[in-house]
């Protein structure tokens, strides 16, 4: 999120596309509610169903799974075309005004660029880059060049009429046209309009274009960097933000620092020359980098050797996302697996086919609360046991409110928990498992190994004298980052150096722990703010540096005058700045000067409305689902140019426009269930109020099916199928996409063999193909049949 | 001063964190169930589930609503269980709640039929009847007492939205009198004001409460119909 949750109380406008709060992010309603009531706030919901944040949507739009793209470049569309848009924030803060290469182009679907090359698909950008100079980029502050960014998206946006995006959505016209002039109300300065999306915006073949388009469309309203607004991702899980900060993901070290790769990497200098920007914060990245591999390596890492560059591990340049990983599982590539705290036999995608990727294994280990279809997977139903001979270990996990530590919001707020009670029997924190499990891997390198020194040398010095746990505050000083000469804590990583003289775990959380009490570290504050915007300066801390509204330099014009003197983020009083949020500028240059770049981590200072960055397009272009019901209306590129089926032992895909499989089915969450229903669908509360799996069908498909509420359903797709209730409710309605009527049908993905709510996993049947950039599995849209068991 | 919820509906979000809370605060074992259409479970209130949310997709005239409505004993000013109960195990509290104030419970379900809205359930896993329904969460002096100790019920101190709020019977009338006015979405009534001659829960809405099934809980006709529905234990 670029803002935070009780900022919602601030928006004018909230739009929530691909995300449904009153269920997945209850207490996002809280502040939407409180906006409503207090602020007027309209709520605009944009989903295929009518969801419960629906039941309070001031206007509710249904559309088509997988059609945001058109959704919202109709919307910026209509502020261009009406002269909605924010112009003095586009002008100023955006890049609008840049020219781009005279030889990009964009015909019938594909970007100037496009190459195949033994089937594979990709993108030279070379003329994707902006005209120069010099070292200077070349400008029409005008925006009237041909070839400048505004002119270049506005032509593009043209072709996103309201009639043509209804036929893509489905999306009533005179519904739409109603939320064009609602959200474009927000342009205006002073008004405040909210983007709010969750998995519904990025589980698609274009997941990451969907998000660019929801960016863009802020942009072009001015309403990131100001208070009520933002670009805000409500993340799927309580501390999916930490996880991500401390990099989960196999491409990424901690703090968004890029992984080394083997190929174009070998050697620091290589890293660090090629990954720094010449401009923008990140020309700070070898700070960041070198304090980390101190913080690792201790003593160990000089400026001589590198800093132990050599010890990281490199990429090969291949692709090991989720899906890669059970490919190569399938194919006997992966003999071990550590399933920590993840269940993906219900939660990842075609889960029937990566149960059976799991048989090749020599081992797993799973550490959990309860015993998952994951760690069930050797007798799961139709599985014969004596057939598999995976040795499978399972370590009990404490909850987290049997332990401490901290828990990252997807507002970036780092707030410290304390433990409630004792974990029951053998049951151990994840870092107590973790602790134990380096120093058993650590004493069997001391007995010999290949390459040994990055586990003997390791920094781990966590014991806590006479504790069974390790000390929780050892490990977040070391996140946090200190002066290596005396070990003091840093309050800031504007402190951090590239010579070995400071170390840091992660620089984005400098300053979370900058106090060598432990009681006095940041994220442990609890004071509610008494006046203010909301923005609780003093409760927990945010990353970066305490900052709650990311780009905030925007809450202003160029001189320094709030857009909005009601509720100010920054104002400039002619000799100082004054806030209320922490500045996220170099505040002690005169607002002209941060004002020319007030987007500081981009080397061009400014939002981008154009961005060479993706590899599928520097604007988002509609494409269709891989597996959709309609031909794409918009070009001869049915899908995202950048996409290729997988291994067809998980990637069967339908034929588009299939008559077997008629019908848009799209994937969802249940308020009372908590993503694979580990926990839940073991506690005997929750399992009461939603006892079994179910498909949701219109009652116009019920009734041609013949099927009544509650009857046993088959509902199948190209990979299989699986047993259900029927669940007939007019929350979800046939939409006619141009001219044809085509009926949606929807299922919660929370179930499973094991534990007290059991039935079948939506994921047994959801395609196994995703974004080119992410990775991120369509589980959004895709194509099914429906008969009655 | 008697003590009051304010339900508004339109800040509800179907949650159910009320209806966890409860079972949660008083012990409650969950009950098997299996799926519903409308998605509400467990079926009705009873001896194990004093709380339950409905789930309400209306569609009346030209608009849909999708609304959830939060039930459990409305704790009546004037309470008619109160009144056929000649063992005087049911009482009106002067802090408002109505509870089971004694273990002299014969099973005559004189409260059940006389109850408008149905709430009291008889327990007889123990052998003696037993009859159990929202206390409001107030036992003075008992284990599962948060009024007495200047606490909020168990479900709103769960609400995530303030959809319920907990306060003085008098404030929150005037407080709901206050929001209904001057948001021209409200429909001009309080329910639970005046309706079964005052309660302790009181509603607001924007849909009419007839089609959220508020209304034909009294009168003659409703006495009989709840006479030849009555389950005995």
């Amino acid at each position: 999120m670029t803002n935070h949750f009780i900022d919602y109380k601030n928006s004018d406008v909230i739009l929530v596309i691909g995300a449904n709060p009153a269920e997945n992010h209850p207490m996002a309603m809280r502040w939407i509610v409180r906006g409503k009531t207090e602020k007027g706030t309209k709520l605009i919901v944009a989903d295929p169903r009518f969801t419960k944040t629906a039941a309070l949507a001031d206007i509710y739009a249904p559309h088509r799974p997988g059609t945001d793209i058109p959704f919202l470049l109709g919307i910026m569309n209509y502020a261009i075309q009406n002269k909605l848009y924010h112009h003095e924030y586009v002008v100023n803060y955006t890049n609008a005004s840049y020219l781009v290469n005279p030889g990009f182009k964009f015909e019938d679907g594909l970007f100037s660029g496009f190459t195949l090359k033994d089937d594979k698909p990709s993108y030279n950008t070379e003329t994707w880059q902006y005209q120069k100079e010099g070292d200077s980029v070349k400008k029409d502050p005008t925006l009237q060049h041909p070839n400048c960014v505004f002119q270049i998206l506005k032509r593009h946006l043209a072709r996103y009429d309201i009639q043509t995006v209804s036929k893509i959505t489905g999306t009533p016209e005179d519904v739409y046209r109603k939320i064009c002039e609602t959200y474009c109300s927000t342009g205006q300065p002073g008004k405040a309009g909210n983007i709010v999306y969750a998995m519904g915006i990025t589980q698609h073949t274009y997941g990451a274009q969907n998000v660019r388009a929801i960016a863009m469309l802020q942009l072009l309203l001015g309403n990131i960097g100001i208070a009520g607004g933002g670009v805000n991702a409500q993340r799927g899980e309580s501390n999916v933000q930490g996880s991500t900060d401390l990099a989960m993901l196999y491409h990424l070290l901690p703090g968004y620092l890029g992984m080394p790769q083997a190929g174009s990497h070998p050697k620091l200098q290589d890293y660090l020359d090629k990954e720094t920007p010449k401009s923008g914060y990140w020309s700070n990245k070898p700070k960041f980098f070198v304090s980390m591999l101190k913080a690792w390596y201790g003593d160990k890492a000089t400026a001589e050797n590198d800093f132990c560059y050599d010890w990281l591990p490199k990429l090969d340049g291949k692709d090991h996302s989720h899906m890669a990983i059970f490919e190569a599982m399938a194919e006997g590539k992966v003999k071990g697996f550590f399933a920590w705290g993840q269940n993906p036999l219900v939660g990842g995608p075609s889960a029937a086919a990566e149960a059976r990727a799991m048989e090749s294994l020599d081992w797993l280990v799973v550490i959990d609360l309860f015993e998952t279809e994951t760690a069930a997977f050797w007798k799961r139903p139709g599985a014969d046991p004596k057939q598999i001979k995976t040795e499978v270990f399972f370590l009990p996990a404490a909850f987290s409110y049997e332990k401490e530590g901290t828990v990252t919001n997807s507002g970036r707020w780092i707030q410290y928990r304390w433990k409630a009670v004792d974990p029951p029997g053998n049951a151990r924190t994840d870092l107590w498992i973790a602790d134990r499990l380096f120093k058993a891997i650590r004493a069997e390198y001391q007995r010999g190994g290949v390459f040994p020194d990055p586990i003997l040398n390791m920094v781990w010095n966590y014991d806590q004298p006479g504790e069974e746990e390790p000390d929780i505050a050892k490990v977040a000083l070391e996140i946090n980052g200190f002066s290596v000469a005396d070990g003091k804590p840093l309050s800031s990583f504007a402190k951090l150096t590239a010579d070995g003289s400071t170390a840091c775990g992660m620089w984005i959380y400098t300053g979370y722990w900058a106090d060598l009490d432990p009681a006095k570290a940041a994220c442990k504050r609890r004071k509610r703010e008494t006046t203010g915007i909301g923005t609780n300066l003093e409760w927990s801390f945010a990353w970066p540096l305490n900052r709650r509204i990311i780009y905030n330099r925007c809450s202003a014009d160029l001189k320094g005058n709030p857009w909005n003197p009601n509720v100010p983020v920054a104002a400039w009083d002619g000799s100082k700045w004054v806030m209320n949020d922490v500045p996220d500028f170099n505040a002690t240059l005169p607002p002209e000067k941060s004002g020319a770049a007030p987007f500081i981590m981009l080397p061009e200072g400014v939002g981008r409305l154009f961005a060479a960055g993706l590899k599928d397009g520097p604007i988002p272009e509609h494409y269709e689902p891989m597996e959709s019901p309609v031909k794409n209306i918009m070009s001869s590129q049915q899908n995202n140019p950048l996409v290729r089926p997988r291994k067809p032992a998980f990637g069967r895909l339908s034929a588009a426009v299939n008559p077997a499989f008629p019908y848009v089915l799209t994937t969802h969450r249940l308020i009372e269930h908590y993503q694979s229903g580990a926990v839940t669908r073991n506690c005997p509360w929750l399992v009461e109020l939603m006892p079994e799996a179910f498909v949701t069908i219109s009652p116009k498909l019920a009734s041609k099916l013949g099927i009544n509420p509650g009857d046993k359903v088959v509902v199948s797709t190209e990979r299989g199928e699986i047993t259900c209730k029927a669940n007939v409710m007019a929350i979800v309605k046939p939409l006619k996409i141009n001219g044809k009527e085509v009926e949606i049908v929807a299922m919660p993905w929370h179930w499973g063999y094991q534990g007290l709510g059991s039935g079948m996993s939506a994921n047994d049947i959801t395609p196994y193909v995703g974004d080119p950039n992410t990775q991120i599995p369509e589980y959004k849209a895709f194509t099914c049949n429906i008969r009655k068991a | 001063m008697p003590k009051a919820v304010l339900v508004d509906l339109l800040k509800c979000i179907g949650c159910r964190s009320c209806q966890v809370a409860c079972k949660q605060w008083n012990n409650l074992p969950a009950t098997a169930t299996t799926f519903t259409n409308t998605r509400d479970n467990p079926p009705a209130l009873g001896r194990t589930t004093w709380t339950r949310v409905e789930h309400k997709f209306i569609e009346y005239g030209s608009a849909v609503a999708y609304r959830f409505v939060k039930r459990q004993c409305m704790h009546c000013l004037d309470p008619a269980c109160v009144e056929a109960c000649f063992m005087k195990v049911l009482k009106k509290t002067p802090e408002g709640p109505v509870i089971v104030a004694s273990d002299k419970c014969i099973g005559c379900y004189y409260c059940q039929v006389a109850c408008p809205f149905e709430i009291p359930q008889y327990e007889w896993t123990s052998g003696v009847p037993r009859v159990q329904k929202c206390r409001f969460c107030y036992e003075p002096g008992g284990e599962y007492d948060r009024l007495g100790q200047g606490l909020k019920p168990a479900c709103v101190q769960a609400c995530t939205t303030g959809a319920l709020k907990f306060g003085e019977r008098a404030e929150l009338l005037a407080e709901a009198q206050r929001r209904i006015s001057t948001d021209p979405r409200y429909v001009q009534h309080i329910y639970g004001e005046k309706d079964q001659g005052g309660t302790s829960w009181l509603y607001i809405s924007d849909v009419p409460f007839a089609e959220l099934g508020f209304a034909g809980r009294s009168g003659i006709s409703s006495f009989w119909k709840r006479l030849h529905g009555l389950k005995t234990g």
